[in-house]
């Protein structure tokens, strides 16, 4: 608004309502709660009381001065009425330079608390405008998030026939109560575990073995069933927490994940390690045990193995009362990347889970199925013994049990009767999963692509090596497509090709800044490019 | 099933004799599935992601498939088709993340949270450190369940890029909701490798389903002619329809035209996608005009020309004489060393010899001249020094290689405009 236009005076007229509330007899003052004001031409009286918001004038019409009221009162002769306020101020009223320390953008109704001692906290009561409504900011900055996915709107349909239910239950995720094939090392981890909990002391335990051969779910099981007899106080209670290395960014964020589990404290991962030094180091009778699971152990190597050396040497203090368990993939893990002093803290306590042979792979998915009659046995025979021959790996086999049921449900759907998995079912899983694509890839190839492949395999013959560079391979190539009564291809072209068989890498090349002295060689054997090539 | 190329003719004002055709060609490629791929890699896809969706299923399924056999725009219209189901469309989230834009685990985390919306996000920024976000998103999805969460869909393109980021984090993680009873996930890899299970480290193969669609291109010429005539003719519903049966009658005549189908062949010969064909004919149909408004097979040869063009031809059309002996005197070099690495001294030799003995209008070029022609050579890459690093040697007798091909070298003599005649022939003599 314009300068030069004058805002019409209203004259305002203040009056004390009710009687004091307040004498200071020294001070000679007297207190009261509210102040009510007239202004002309308004109907209404604005009242203004101790604890609100108010307006008071000032240079700036349009923006008065925002504070909020602690105490009203007025001097012995009752004339001059004085307001004790606490100063706001507005975004426009902080200095330019200052305005960065905020960190975000403004409200432009926002007012901010004002503390500076510059100010005089006492003002003309007659500067009162009126009341002013006052609201708590929105946070802008989420200090509270919590993390959740969104719900879906309907629940998820139930399974409806006995492949879909076998389908169910053969997914990796439904893990059964009680893990067969794998109860005589449930009951040595339980054992371990216990007699740590009864006795109150603390102890560190290493498995191992390869992917997918039971120990996580082992484990949880074992904690479950403790949990269990804890509950109906058979043993003391324990607090059991779970890490993971490869959940983590960085082998130090250990400390802090294992302090928010034991005392949802948020630290930095230096004050989180000497928080659970302290923890661990102090003497507390009544503490409870800890287990504590690490998965993945192998990701916190650091340098100076120090994470590693307090998980093992945490549990050897009187009182930590800590019983550590350990899970990696190899057996020797401890005497290849651990020193010593750490190797020997982790102690000779350790276990080492088999892969499955197929008898137990057959047992896992027949009580999985638990009398759900989808599979025929030959299939389920097939299946355990291909996946024992090759990894005993038992999540393979879930899956590819999986699959042959999706394969039995298409071709049922089309053939109009669903029975049961059979062998050809079980077969054609099996290729999918098991086969590699190269051959069907040098199938499909284009017919300059196999021209390359072979040209690169005359080139291995004629120098007896099995490199050749871009340049040897292509004189190959245009031998052959002279053979072949194809029109010679450019340099561009055969280089197009090169670099479309690197990229889904049947073959292996340098870079192409090389241009022609790129170096290539087979990624596939020979052979197998040769027998694709024959079968057209 | 086709895909079609759009041709909009702009502006036809017969009334004011001025005819402006703008023929535009957008080749929409985001309609249905090409003819190539079939339509049972399709079913599997979908039944596989609308188990995810109504059923709350995990899954984890990588295809694969050379660059250009359409993976992204299988992947493109099954998710479509999905999001038509009325049970999906409200309940599944999705995820897409690309291996050439997130490089790093913390740019992608930061990406996932972003996309979906957690609440540590405001407007389009996320707060907190790579490993609060990480816990985060963990945590997130540990707390659903099959039954009652959404279902997330997570796209990996370029999924052989994530594969090389420090640990394999977040493919672990990943993989390890889709195996666990969290939030029902499914995790879409695409990517051109067919060694990609060899880059998984062995706790992350384990959790994979092992899941694997191929797209492979078993399309035979045939098929392939008829994809071209189905590309470039007009659909039934253009608002000029004597234009577009003229049009389309004049491509199908094209189609059987010897010239065409030669050309076509080649191409087809040279690699089977469909991008390839689209460069070819994108240049075909552009150069419709208004003298001329069908498709001749002039057109389709000049775009085979511009495209199968040698990328060093141009570069030899624009040398001078001098530099073009040059490399006439280092392609016999080659020939008498049998490819051995040559240098500046040697070229200049072999260069003084046809000008003494051979040459009448060549001038008798100055060293230095010389040299500067050579360094010419050298700075559009035609010649490379044999070791790229840091040389004591003196720079005439540093040792060089020649990048250019015998053929090369013969076609842009051929095509060299006024190259004199003992030059050519040199170039043709004893060792040509």
């Amino acid at each position: 608004m314009s300068r030069y236009i004058t805002r019409l005076r209203m004259r305002r007229t203040y009056k004390w309502n009710g009687r004091p509330v307040g004498e200071d007899r020294k001070l000679k003052r007297k207190y009261y709660e509210s102040m009510s004001i007239s202004v002309e031409g308004k109907t209404e009286d604005a009242t203004v009381s101790s604890g609100q918001y108010i307006l008071i004038e000032g240079d700036d019409d349009d923006n008065p001065f925002v504070a909020q009221l602690h105490k009203l009162y007025t001097d012995d002769s009752g004339k001059k009425k004085t307001a004790v306020v606490q100063w706001f101020v507005r975004m426009c009223e902080v200095p330019q330079n200052k305005r960065k320390l905020l960190g975000r953008d403004p409200h432009p109704q926002e007012i901010f608390f004002y503390q500076d001692r510059s100010c005089d906290n006492e003002v003309d009561g007659e500067t009162i405008l009126g009341a002013v409504q006052t609201a708590p900011a929105t946070p802008r900055t989420p200090r509270h998030a919590t993390p959740s996915i969104p719900s879906r709107s309907a629940p998820a349909r139930k399974p409806g026939n006995v492949l879909e239910e076998a389908r169910a239950r053969l997914h990796v995720s439904s893990v059964p109560e009680s893990l067969p094939c794998r109860e005589q090392e449930f009951q040595d981890i339980y054992n371990f575990v216990e007699s740590k909990v009864i006795d109150g002391t603390g102890g560190c335990m290493y498995i191992s073995g390869v992917p997918g051969t039971g120990k996580t779910a082992t484990v949880h099981e074992v904690v479950r069933s403790l949990q269990q007899s804890a509950e109906q106080d058979e043993i003391p209670h324990f607090h059991f927490i779970e890490i993971n290395g490869m959940k983590m960014t960085d082998p130090h964020q250990a400390y802090v994940q294992i302090l928010q589990k034991l005392t949802d404290q948020k630290a930095t991962p230096d004050h989180a390690a000497a928080l659970l030094e302290k923890r661990f180091s102090a003497p507390a009778p009544k503490k409870e045990t800890t287990v504590l699971l690490v998965d993945e152990l192998d990701l916190l190597w650091t340098r100076k193995q120090n994470v590693m050396y307090n998980l093992f040497d945490w549990p050897t203090r009187r009182n930590a009362r800590l019983v550590v368990l350990t899970i990696a993939n190899t057996m020797d893990l401890p005497e290849r990347i651990m020193i010593n002093r750490v190797a020997s803290r982790l102690g000779l306590t350790r276990m080492s889970f088999q892969p499955y042979t197929f008898k137990q792979l057959q047992q896992i998915i027949t009580s999985r199925l638990n009398r759900v009659k989808a599979f025929e046995e030959d299939a389920l025979q097939l299946v355990s013994r291909k996946v024992a021959a090759l990894s005993g790996d038992a999540r393979r086999c879930l899956d590819i049990c999986r699959r042959a049921t999706e394969i039995c449900e298409h071709s049922g759907s089309q053939k109009n009767g669903s029975g049961l998995v059979g062998m050809s079912h079980v077969m054609e899983a099996l290729d999918e999963m098991f086969s590699s694509s190269y051959i069907a890839a040098i199938r499909c190839a284009s017919v300059q692509e196999q021209l390359f492949l072979r040209a690169v395999i005359a080139e291995f013959r004629r120098l007896g090596l099995e490199e050749a560079t871009f340049q040897q391979v292509f004189v190959q190539h245009q031998a052959l497509c002279r053979v072949e009564g194809l029109q010679p291809v450019s340099v561009s072209e055969g280089l197009a090709v090169c670099q479309r068989l690197g990229s889904c890498r049947l073959l292996l090349l340098e870079g192409s800044r090389l241009d022609l002295f790129l170096r290539i060689r087979l990624n596939v054997s020979q052979d197998d490019v040769l027998y694709a090539l024959k079968a057209d | 099933m086709c895909v079609s190329v759009y041709v909009l003719c702009v502006c036809l004002c017969v009334f004011l004799h001025c005819v402006c055709v703008c023929v535009c060609v957008c080749v929409s490629v985001c309609v249905c599935v090409c003819v190539c791929v079939c339509v049972c890699v399709f079913r599997h896809l979908l039944e596989l992601l609308r188990r995810t969706a109504v059923h709350g299923e995990s899954n984890s399924v990588l295809i694969v498939g050379p660059r250009g056999s359409g993976k992204t725009m299988l992947l493109g219209c099954v998710l479509r088709e999905l999001m038509s189901l009325k049970e999906a469309q409200k309940n599944v989230l999705l995820v897409e993340l690309n291996g050439l834009l997130q490089t790093d685990d913390k740019i992608a985390l930061k990406e996932i949270t972003r996309q979906l919306h957690l609440e540590n996000v405001v407007g389009d920024k996320v707060f907190g450190s790579f490993a609060e976000n990480l816990a985060f998103l963990l945590e997130a999805l540990k707390k659903g369940d099959k039954s009652s969460s959404r279902p997330v869909l997570f796209v990996l393109d370029e999924f052989d890029l994530f594969a090389h980021h420090k640990n394999q984090t977040l493919l672990y993680n990943l993989l390890d909701v889709s195996q666990s009873a969290q939030t029902p996930v499914a995790v879409l890899g695409l990517t051109c490798r067919l060694d990609v299970l060899e880059l998984l480290e062995k706790r992350v193969k384990s959790r994979f389903s092992h899941r694997q669609i191929h797209l492979f291109s078993s399309l035979s010429f045939a098929q392939y002619l008829d994809v071209v005539r189905a590309q470039l003719s007009l659909p039934p519903d253009f608002p000029d329809p004597k234009f577009s049966d003229e049009w389309n009658h004049s491509v199908t005549k094209l189609c059987e035209d010897k010239t065409v189908e030669e050309i076509l062949r080649r191409n087809f010969n040279g690699s089977k996608d469909f991008r390839s064909l689209h460069s070819l004919l994108f240049l075909a149909v552009s150069r419709v005009s208004v003298s001329h408004s069908t498709l001749r097979e002039a057109d389709l040869i000049e775009a085979w020309r511009l495209i199968s063009v040698d990328s060093k031809a141009n570069v030899l059309h624009g040398l001078s004489i001098l530099e073009l002996c040059l490399i006439i005197a280092m392609k016999h070099l080659n020939d008498t060393y049998d490819g051995e690495p040559f240098n500046f001294q040697m070229v200049h030799n072999e260069f003084k010899k046809f000008i003494q003995r051979k040459s009448h209008s060549i001038h008798k070029f100055e060293k230095p001249v010389v040299m500067k022609a050579f360094e010419h050579l050298l700075q559009l890459e035609l010649v490379r020094p044999v070791d790229s690093g840091v040389c004591k040697v003196q720079r005439e007798y540093q040792l060089m290689r020649l990048m250019l091909e015998h053929g090369q070298v013969m076609e842009a003599l051929q095509k060299y405009p006024q190259c004199p005649t003992d030059v050519k022939q040199w170039a043709l003599s004893a060792f040509g």
